[in-house]
């Protein structure tokens, strides 16, 4: 099992164009991340954290260089084929959690098996909730939750669709440490029970050195570091 | 896929959407009601208009009817009847006169019935038969120039027959106002026997038909390319061509004037649409991340445009549908005859409006929508922003395309768009010298004054956009009043409520006396009288009409016949002369025959009156104003040319309700003296002109409505932004009635701004309108002038400030969480 490969990139590059000219955010990236491990990504605002992050889950096609996602492509593929690979493969938390707000908790986990046409879905989210905390919530809409509950659906939401990566872009960003702990303790906990490969963005040095793996972004570039 | 409807469940309690739906409803309701109401007032037109010509449709020929036309009309499953008249002798009492007869067959009339009576000279009863065998129907006038009575017989060629009854009309010849000779009706079957009709006899022979519209269409394509010069193809439409026309004019206008509902209905979804997909991106993206693929959330979006399409078009229907019937229902109080049902068909109208509007407007925002990357969920800048020019490209095909099919042409749509773009333009360069103004004159953020005024000019883009906005409504509406106000007069001065209804004609100079005391009597408001004399045209350049059109070569109406002849000192009422001088020493003619005999002025005629010739040429052309109910003549001559000829004499009356029985009886006393009574014909036109004044002011309703909600919407998308602002003014120590404050100076001046511009557009839209599309004269709207302003100021800052409400109950704590 150590031995697989979930995710790989060879001299990933991405160049952007805007209004000031040609920015190239990643310059040459090589990565191999094997099924299971925990990663975290570390480096100052701006440094192009997120944009790889976006690119490894195959958010947006790179400009150069290759990505592998369990021996799929990404660079060669369609958006519409990107978009099954996301479901199939991967799960996404992010930083301002992004819930549709008109929609209840419960349907918003129930979203990614729905899309699958599962249907399982209600129950299966209903389970999840239950692991966040929240089966007390089910029908509340996203705007009557704190920051730490929507993040913990948006966590229950991520892990509906059973993905064997989840990718987490600064979760903990915009809460405080008591709910960024709950929120880290579920992610960990469910992310070692599930058997999921994590990759993760954050500032939170703790938090980072919690995971198997840490590498430092720095203008474009991926260094292995240690904290 | 159940999560699409589950979705768009939950959507509909969100303003945006609510906004579409109640735009497709007014965009489909208008057009809707619109079609339908006019597609009554057609129908029934066109049955009153069958009821004059008797059939639904008829075929006229010089020659007697081939089989083979009855036959296909028999094949079509049509009904028939059939009619030939001609001019002959009736003899009675040993006194002879020259008569009119109608032979017609026992299905005769096809529509429309008889007026016969019993008595002599009475108003008369209707009846749907025609004569027996053996019977023949007498106009009140020949029955007493030939002195006989109900019972008595008369002779017709070889054959005796019956009087049996007193014709008062014949429904379709009642239309021939100048025949001299008096009328009389009798059976076809009747007419082989009376060995009238020899060859070379000049007899009008008509095939009348009656029946389902498609069928009549399928025989009109079937005979016409068999029809030689003397045979016509006759339809009910141009039987009664002004009131047609009528009906044209206000069909053209009140569609247009529904084109600015739904052009505003259809601003009103582009700016819902845009704020729904602003507020969609970032959970479309979402959706993306979780693996949703284009297909799939194009499929979502497209089923939610068509579950709104079906709600938006339903409503329309239902509530279009239900404006024309109350219309028509209180119009039914105060006309004659019930509006016939509208044409489910005409529906398709309301639903291709809905449909077009929504792909044209929502569309190309949704595809946008799809299109956004999913990496803008991490990364803000990544959003793609499509082409936005695109979006209105397509916004505007569709809506030109709408008006094109509204008005069945391409002129009035471009003109209209090339207003609008010139307004956009004119609007924008004004809107924004007036903001730099207000702000220049303003500094600081103390009073609601200068708040209000600054955020104009801050807010620029948006702003000039709603100043456009608002400008186009109340000029629309300002527009609409003026051609309201001028087109309804312009009918009502056409046809006032006295218009004549009845003429005399075939009236001798030492008659006009004593009918001038009846009328004094039964005080009777009537025209003046016009001499008549008979007379044709021989020559044109000294060319005889014989060798200009040789057999076979069908000749102008001015050349076809004998024709009434008049002079006049003046130019008569609604006559106008558009070229030459009426007070020359020669002829003045109608235009319209003019142009169709191709005699300009200069060209001579040579008419022939009672055998002597007089060679004259012409001076004048007039335009000649139909619709009056006045005589009106297509040749006057000088006066000496006539003055030693015996003049026949005509005049038109006007008899109020109830005075008929009295005029009658009086007039029995002439009974030479020949009465036309077109009451009816005057009656329907008047009821039309009530019925369209209705619709105008349903489709201002429309309008008004429309432009609320384009309001509401525009108001909206700029109202996340107000309320922020709000709630940080607040933050910093303003008082919520300070907040107020701005917002009426800010709505107020956008209002007074709108309203100015909107008058200033209006009159010069008017003026086009007037001279161009109407072709009355232009005039002066000093009324829009003050009403622009005012309502300008009034109607944005309620709806601004009411669209706006929340901005000022936003609790300033809110900033502090997020928006
Ligand atoms: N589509 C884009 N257009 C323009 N600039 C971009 C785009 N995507 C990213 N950037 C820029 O690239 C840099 C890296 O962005 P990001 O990956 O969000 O950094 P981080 O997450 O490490 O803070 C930033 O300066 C950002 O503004
Ligand atoms: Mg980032």
């Amino acid at each position: 099992m150590d031995n697989i490969t979930a995710l790989q990139t060879h001299n990933l590059t991405h160049t952007v164009t805007s209004k000031t000219g040609d920015l190239t955010i990643l310059k040459g990236i090589d990565l191999e991340i094997k099924e299971g491990e925990s990663v975290a990504i570390v480096g100052s605002s701006g440094s192009g954290k997120s944009t790889l992050l976006g690119l490894l889950a195959g958010l947006d096609r790179n400009t150069s260089g290759d990505i592998t996602l369990y021996n799929h492509s990404l660079t060669s593929l369609s958006e519409e084929k990107r978009a099954l690979l996301r479901g199939e493969y991967v799960g996404f938390i992010f930083q301002s959690f992004h819930l549709l707000p008109s929609l209840e908790a419960i349907e918003n986990v129930m979203l990614p098996a729905e899309l699958k046409g599962d249907k399982q879905a209600r129950q299966k989210a209903e389970r999840l909730l239950e692991q966040v905390g929240l089966s007390h919530r089910l029908t509340h809409y996203p705007r009557q939750l704190s920051g730490g509950e929507q993040q913990r659906v948006a966590i229950a939401r991520a892990f509906a669709s059973e993905p064997k990566i989840l990718f987490a872009d600064e979760p903990t960003g915009n809460l405080d440490e008591e709910n960024g702990k709950t929120i880290i303790n579920l992610l960990f906990d469910l992310n070692r029970s599930q058997g999921t490969t994590l990759i993760m963005v954050t500032h939170d040095n703790k938090l980072a050195s919690m995971c198997d793996r840490q590498l430092i972004m720095s203008a474009g570039q991926l260094k292995e570091g240690s904290l | 896929m159940n999560f699409a409807l589950r979705f768009i469940f939950r959507e509909m309690r969100s303003s945006e959407v609510i906004t579409l739906i109640v735009a497709l409803i007014i965009s489909v309701g208008t057009v809707t009601s619109i079609s339908l109401f006019v597609d009554r007032l057609q129908l029934s037109f066109e049955q009153e208009s069958a009821n004059l010509l008797a059939a639904d449709r008829l075929v006229r020929s010089d020659e007697p009817i081939l089989t083979a036309w009855r036959q296909q009309a028999t094949d079509l499953g049509l009904e028939q009847a059939s009619r030939a008249s001609f001019a002959t002798m009736i003899f009675a009492n040993n006194k002879l006169q020259l008569s009119q007869i109608s032979a017609v067959s026992d299905t005769y009339p096809l529509k429309g019935s008889f007026l016969v009576d019993t008595q002599i000279f009475a108003k008369g009863f209707a009846s749907s038969q025609s004569p027996q065998q053996g019977q023949i129907w007498l106009s009140s006038r020949l029955a007493s120039l030939l002195n006989v009575n109900i019972g008595q017989e008369v002779e017709v060629g070889d054959k005796k027959l019956t009087v049996s009854k007193y014709l008062v009309l014949d429904p379709g010849s009642s239309t021939s106002a100048f025949a001299i000779s008096p009328r009389a009706v009798m059976n076809v079957a009747d007419v082989a026997a009376t060995n009238v009709i020899i060859p070379g006899s000049r007899v009008r022979y008509s095939l009348m038909l009656a029946g389902n519209r498609d069928k009549l269409n399928q025989y009109e394509t079937w005979i016409q390319p068999q029809l030689k010069d003397g045979q016509r193809w006759q339809t009910p439409k141009q039987k009664g061509q002004r009131i047609g026309q009528t009906i044209d004019k206000a069909e053209s206008f009140l569609l247009l004037a529904g084109t600015l509902a739904v052009v505003l209905s259809g601003v009103a979804m582009a700016l819902a649409s845009s704020r729904f997909v602003k507020r969609h991106l970032m959970q479309v993206a979402v959706l993306k991340t979780l693996g949703a693929t284009p297909r799939v959330l194009a499929k979502l979006f497209l089923l939610q445009l068509l579950f709104l399409f079906v709600i938006g078009a339903l409503g329309g229907i239902v509530g279009g549908w239900l404006i024309q019937e109350g219309i028509s229902s209180l119009l039914s109080s105060l006309m004659t005859t019930t509006l016939p049902e509208p044409s489910v068909s005409k529906l398709w109208l309301g639903i291709a409006t809905g449909f077009i509007s929504l792909i044209a407007f929502c569309l190309p925002l949704i595809i946008r929508l799809i299109q956004i990357s999913p990496l803008s969920v991490l990364q803000p800048a990544a959003r793609v922003e499509k082409n936005a020019l695109a979006i209105y490209v397509v916004g505007f095909i569709g809506l030109y395309g709408l008006m094109c099919l509204y008005t069945q042409g391409f002129m009035l749509p471009s003109i209209m768009t090339l207003a609008i773009g010139g307004v956009g333009l004119v609007v924008s360069i004004l809107g924004w010298v007036m903001f730099k103004l207000g702000r220049l004159a303003t500094s600081g953020a103390t009073s609601g004054w200068q708040i209000g005024l600054a955020s104009l000019y801050r807010r620029l883009t948006p702003n000039l956009f709603q100043l456009l906005v608002f400008t186009l409504i109340i000029m629309l509406g300002l527009i609409l009043v003026g051609i309201k106000t001028s087109l309804v007069s312009d009918w009502q001065a056409q046809l006032p409520k006295d218009a004549p209804n009845h003429y005399l004609f075939n009236v001798q100079a030492n008659q006009v006396e004593g009918i001038n005391d009846i009328s004094q009597q039964l005080g009777l408001t009537s025209s003046s009288w016009f001499p008549m004399v008979r007379g044709r045209i021989t020559k044109v350049n000294n060319d005889r009409i014989e060798k200009l059109y040789p057999e076979g070569k069908s000749e102008p109406e001015l050349f076809e016949r004998e024709m009434n002849l008049t002079w006049a000192d003046q130019v008569g009422e609604g006559n106008k002369v558009v070229a030459g001088d009426f007070h020359a020493n020669g002829i003045s003619l109608e235009q319209e025959r003019a142009k169709e005999a191709g005699i300009t002025i200069g060209d001579k005629l040579t008419l022939n009156i009672g055998g002597i010739s007089y060679t004259l040429p012409v001076t004048s052309i007039r335009t000649v104003d139909w619709g009056s109910m006045r005589p009106n003549f297509y040749v006057i001559v000088p006066k000496q040319l006539l003055s030693h000829y015996p003049a026949n004499f005509v005049s038109s009356f006007f008899i109020k309700a109830g005075q008929e029985q009295a005029f009658y009886k009086a007039m029995s006393g002439y009974p030479t003296v020949s009465i036309l009574n077109v009451g009816d014909l005057v009656k329907q036109i008047q009821t039309i002109i009530g019925q369209l004044s209705q619709a105008i002011q349903l489709v201002l309703l429309c309008i008004l409505a429309a432009g609320a909600l384009v309001l509401i919407a525009s108001i909206g998308s700029t109202l996340e932004e107000r309320r922020e602002e709000g709630a940080l003014l607040r933050v910093l120590g303003a008082r919520a009635s300070l907040v107020r404050q701005a917002l009426i100076v800010e709505f107020g001046f956008l209002g007074l701004f709108s309203g100015i511009i909107a008058a200033i557009g209006a009159e010069a839209s008017l003026y086009g309108v007037q001279t161009f599309v109407f072709k009355t004269e232009a005039s002066w709207h000093p009324l829009l002038w003050a009403l622009g302003p005012i309502i300008g100021v009034l109607l944005i800052t309620s709806i601004g400030v009411f669209a706006s409400r929340t901005v000022l109950k936003v609790p300033p704590m809110l900033l502090l969480r997020d928006f």
